[in-house]
């Protein structure tokens, strides 16, 4: 599980994260929602390594782990996804899940020749089967839909058997039909690990979110279980306003 | 106290005023280079010899009898056209390509090999030498400064700040600017983005252009001269930041002070290769270079 | 009975699923971009071709050969670093360079023992791109080619300006040894078609030790890093080592090359470091295809060759080799060797 004390990131005169707290308990789903421009996406940088903090506190499962870098937090467990569909899109869908599969595999098998490194293949014909992508596991990246591609998003990071899974709108450009299914998707992985959600589909976070924050203007504005979020004026107001401000 | 004064006078004063000039001429083949990086992300490695191509028209011009003052006028507009050109042919096709960055470096080093070998089957390898229109010598403080030095100081900064002018206080200048930030919505605002491209290569292949006329009559005119002179602007361009107007005028008078008057105490080849290392130096150190990139805060 | 058939059905599934796992771990293999079964056979092909060329090529072209296998070593390590890791370098040179004029002044001055030589021109290319690795790596896109360009320049320029190493004539001179193999066992120099196959051999071992330590995870990261370095981290690499240690391999194979010419020509001399030269083995990998390894080395016997005859009836060969250089960033980016691949259907590409 994550635990954020006191996180804080500002860019220039901009407070971009202010005294962020919260935890996300393993084995459910934290959400993050909040109007455009709360924050979300920066904690999640702060979280994941992309940024470091001014100053706070990032624990993963108790262990200290704030302002280390992307690389380490990965081996440590922490997998995390991209709004803006970041693949390898020059490579096909396996090969993209199998790289991952590869960087649990030890140091010392670097130089041994791809066709014998079976286990990562193993894994990431696995992987592809429980995606639903094998039908699809030598078409490049680049040239699958766009649905299909959020999904590689997400099963990248499964591939690296994390103990956080970070979605970053997992669902954006998605339709209905494809939101259900990632609905489901997610809610199956939520056995497996801890998943932190960033969503503007408030619909999907209702459904499936354990435990939802509001962030708003870089402060956490409200968190509970999603119908008391629902219910909150203050997070109606924090929506409602932004609206009219953008109005 | 006095002997320092009079070397100071004698001795570092000329130098100064003599880089002084380079650096200007070096400010106007840098200028064109750094605009067309900012706002196409080209890196043209033929800008050397548009600026030879400049010299040569030049003395073929003179050669044909015409005065050097229509020369002056007529070079940069012609040198500036075939950069236009290379740029609607050359360029505009590559420009979609991802490695964008990689593929017109080598096609623009293409181009400048080409450019070198025609240009020694059209006016041969030996060194060509332009007159100066102006001769006789001026005293400036005691010090001696061939008078057409002294054009060339001017014209040089003329040009500049007309290139300033433009980008700054024109309607022209501001869609340069927003075309270095964000093409898309240049675009979108009914802006044809391919006009912007060549007219940034006309403008900045004619700056090298003049560059090439202005300083033919003092170093003459021959096949390499471009080259050389290509890797100092370069070094100016890194140093000055990439894509900054106001970097590589400060960048361009800078690096040829330090070239001019390291040369005073070390020998004049060290001196280029001090230049480079202060290149290297600055790449390492602040890669962006000292200035900003054209269009940002 | 049901328990009978569930059991066949499990032992099924899993046999199609390592029957797919053992397929796809071969295309895995193959799918790696100089290991194709095509590029294998471009590869056994040249280097068939290679082998009979001294038998009908003469003194002359046989040395030119040579050189066209030094140069290609630079074309080579240009190859690793674009076709693999998507680093740009124009100063590949730099260590040719250097491995040439090490070796030049220990031959001149030190020693006539080859070994020797080599390790001392290995050992100091090594700790050279160690170090301007861990800088050059640092800084994003193209700013790495700049500083890898200035570095080359800088050393092109002190040893023009050095009148102890040379200055701008070079060193000439220089004494060719002999190589002790074993004891009692040694090999001269002074016989062409000794050096070529010497030489041949060599670059074969490099060039496919190259492609055996690219197709491994190794490798694959990589190309992972050519394709979008930005995610790589995430998947819990470092790129940085990485990077630095595809540059450190590629300068000493760069280097490879530069150890034997001063053997080949007797001379060295500050162009060798140039500009001009990088910029070549660029343009060969381009013309052999960036990423192939093989495609390299065809690209410089072809440019070498090109340059040669044309350079004995012209001094103008320089149009012609913009000329290619043009055609194909223009049209045939992928090379000869994706030329290939696209007659012969083998190619994979990310539609528009």
């Amino acid at each position: 599980m994550i635990r954020i004390t006191d996180l804080s990131k500002s860019f220039g005169a901009l407070r971009a994260v202010n005294h962020l707290s919260f935890e996300a308990m393993p084995n459910c789903i934290t959400s993050i929602i909040g109007p455009n421009g709360a924050g979300k996406s920066t904690a999640f940088n702060l979280i994941a390594g992309t940024l470091r903090p001014d100053s706070g506190r990032v624990e993963l499962e108790g262990h200290d782990v704030t302002g280390e870098p992307a690389y380490r937090l990965a081996k440590l467990g922490v997998a995390r996804s991209f709004q803006i569909t970041n693949l390898f899109f020059g490579l096909s869908v396996l090969e993209n899940i199998r790289f991952a599969c590869q960087s649990l595999e030890s140091r010392n098998r670097f130089l041994s020749r791809l066709d014998r490194l079976s286990a990562p293949v193993r894994r990431a014909t696995e992987i592809l089967e429980e995606f639903g992508l094998d039908e699809s596991a030598d078409e490049l990246v680049g040239n699958l839909s766009h649905g299909d591609q959020r999904r590689v998003e997400i099963a990248i990071c499964m591939a690296l058997s994390p103990r956080v899974l970070m979605l970053d709108e997992p669902t954006q450009g998605m339709s209905p039909a494809e939101t259900a299914e990632i609905d489901t998707l997610i809610k199956s992985l939520a056995g497996r690990v801890t998943v932190l959600l960033i969503e503007h589909d408030i619909d999907l976070v209702m459904n499936i979110s354990d435990h939802v924050i509001v962030m708003h203007q870089g402060r956490k504005l409200f968190e509970g279980p999603p119908n008391e979020v629902r219910a909150s004026p203050a997070v109606r107001e924090a929506y409602l306003g932004a609206e009219h401000a953008a109005a | 106290m006095e002997d320092l004064l009079a070397y100071l006078h004698f001795v570092v004063l000329p130098q100064f005023i003599d880089a002084l000039i380079i650096g200007v001429a070096l400010a106007l083949v840098a200028l064109g280079l750094t605009m067309i990086f900012g706002l196409l992300d080209v890196i043209n490695l033929a800008h050397g010899e548009l600026y030879m191509l400049g010299g040569y028209a030049a003395f073929t011009l003179l050669g044909w009898g015409a005065g050097y003052w229509s020369a002056l006028v007529l070079v940069p507009v012609l040198v500036g056209l075939v950069g236009w050109t290379l740029e609607e042919l050359g360029i505009r096709p590559l420009l979609p390509r991802a490695d964008r960055a990689i593929v017109t470096l080598l096609l623009t080093f293409g181009v400048s090999l080409i450019f070198r070998d025609v240009a020694q089957v059209i006016w041969g390898t030996e060194t060509r030498s332009v007159a100066a229109p102006l001769t006789g010598i001026t005293n400036f403080a005691e010090v001696f400064v061939p008078t057409y030095r002294i054009f060339v100081f001017s014209a040089g900064l003329l040009a500049i700040a007309v290139t300033w002018w433009l980008v700054y206080r024109t309607q022209i200048g501001a869609v340069l600017r927003a075309t270095a930030v964000d093409p898309s919505m240049v675009a979108s605002f009914g802006i044809p983005i391919r006009l912007v491209y060549g007219f940034t290569f006309l403008y900045g292949c004619g700056l090298a252009g003049l560059a090439g006329v202005l300083l033919s009559p003092i170093y003459a005119v021959f096949p390499t001269m471009g080259h050389d002179f290509l890797v100092m602007a370069f070094a100016v361009v890194i140093v000055g930041g990439m894509g900054s107007i106001i970097g590589a005028v400060v960048a361009a008078i800078l690096l040829a002070q330090v070239q001019g008057l390291a040369s005073l105490w070390i020998p004049p080849v060290w001196a280029e290769t001090l230049v480079y290392g202060v290149m290297l130096l600055v790449l390492v150190i602040r890669p962006a270079g000292l200035f900003n990139r054209l269009g940002e805060a | 009975m049901l328990q009978a058939h569930q059991q066949v059905q499990a032992t099924d599934i899993q046999r199609r699923q390592s029957g797919t796992v053992a397929a796809r771990l071969l295309r895995a293999s193959r799918n790696s971009s100089s290991n194709s079964r095509l590029l294998r056979q471009i590869a056994l092909v040249s280097l068939l071709l290679a082998a009979i060329f001294p038998l009908f090529g003469g003194s002359f072209f046989t040395r030119l050969a040579i050189e066209a296998l030094l140069f290609g070593c630079i074309a080579l390590s240009v190859d690793i670093l674009l076709g693999y890791a998507g680093l740009l370098s124009l100063g590949q040179a730099a260590y040719f360079g250097l491995a040439a004029y090490v070796a030049a002044l220990m031959y001149l001055h030190v020693t006539q023992s080859f070994w020797l030589v080599l390790l001392t021109a290995s050992a100091s290319v090594g700790v050279f791109s160690f170090l301007l690795g861990a800088v050059a790596i640092r800084a994003k896109g193209v700013y790495f080619a700049l500083i890898t360009f200035s570095v080359a320049e800088i050393l092109s320029k002190i040893t023009h300006n050095t009148r102890a190493i040379g200055g701008s004539d070079g060193l000439i001179g220089i004494p060719v040894p002999s190589i002790p193999l074993l004891p009692g066992l040694e090999i001269e120099f002074a016989n062409n078609y000794v050096f070529y196959y010497l030489v041949l051999g060599t670059v074969c071992l490099l060039y496919l030790g190259t492609r055996r330590m690219l197709n491994t995870a190794f490798g694959s990261v990589l190309r992972a890093i050519r394709d979008n370095s930005d995610r790589v981290p995430y998947l819990g690499y470092n790129p940085f080592w990485y990077k630095l240690l595809a540059y450190v391999m590629a300068a000493q194979i760069a280097a490879f090359g530069g150890l034997i010419y001063p053997l080949l020509r007797g001379f060295v001399a500050p162009h060798l470091f140039g500009f001009e030269v990088s910029t070549k083995a660029v343009v060969m990998s381009l013309v052999g295809g960036v990423g192939t390894l093989i495609g390299p080395l065809m690209g410089s016997v072809i440019i070498t060759f090109l340059e040669s005859v044309v350079g004995s009836y012209t001094e103008r060969h320089l149009i012609l080799l913009g000329i290619i250089f043009i055609v194909f960033v223009m049209f045939l980016p992928d090379g000869l060797c994706g030329l290939a691949q696209r007659t012969f259907g083998a190619g994979r590409k990310v539609k528009p």
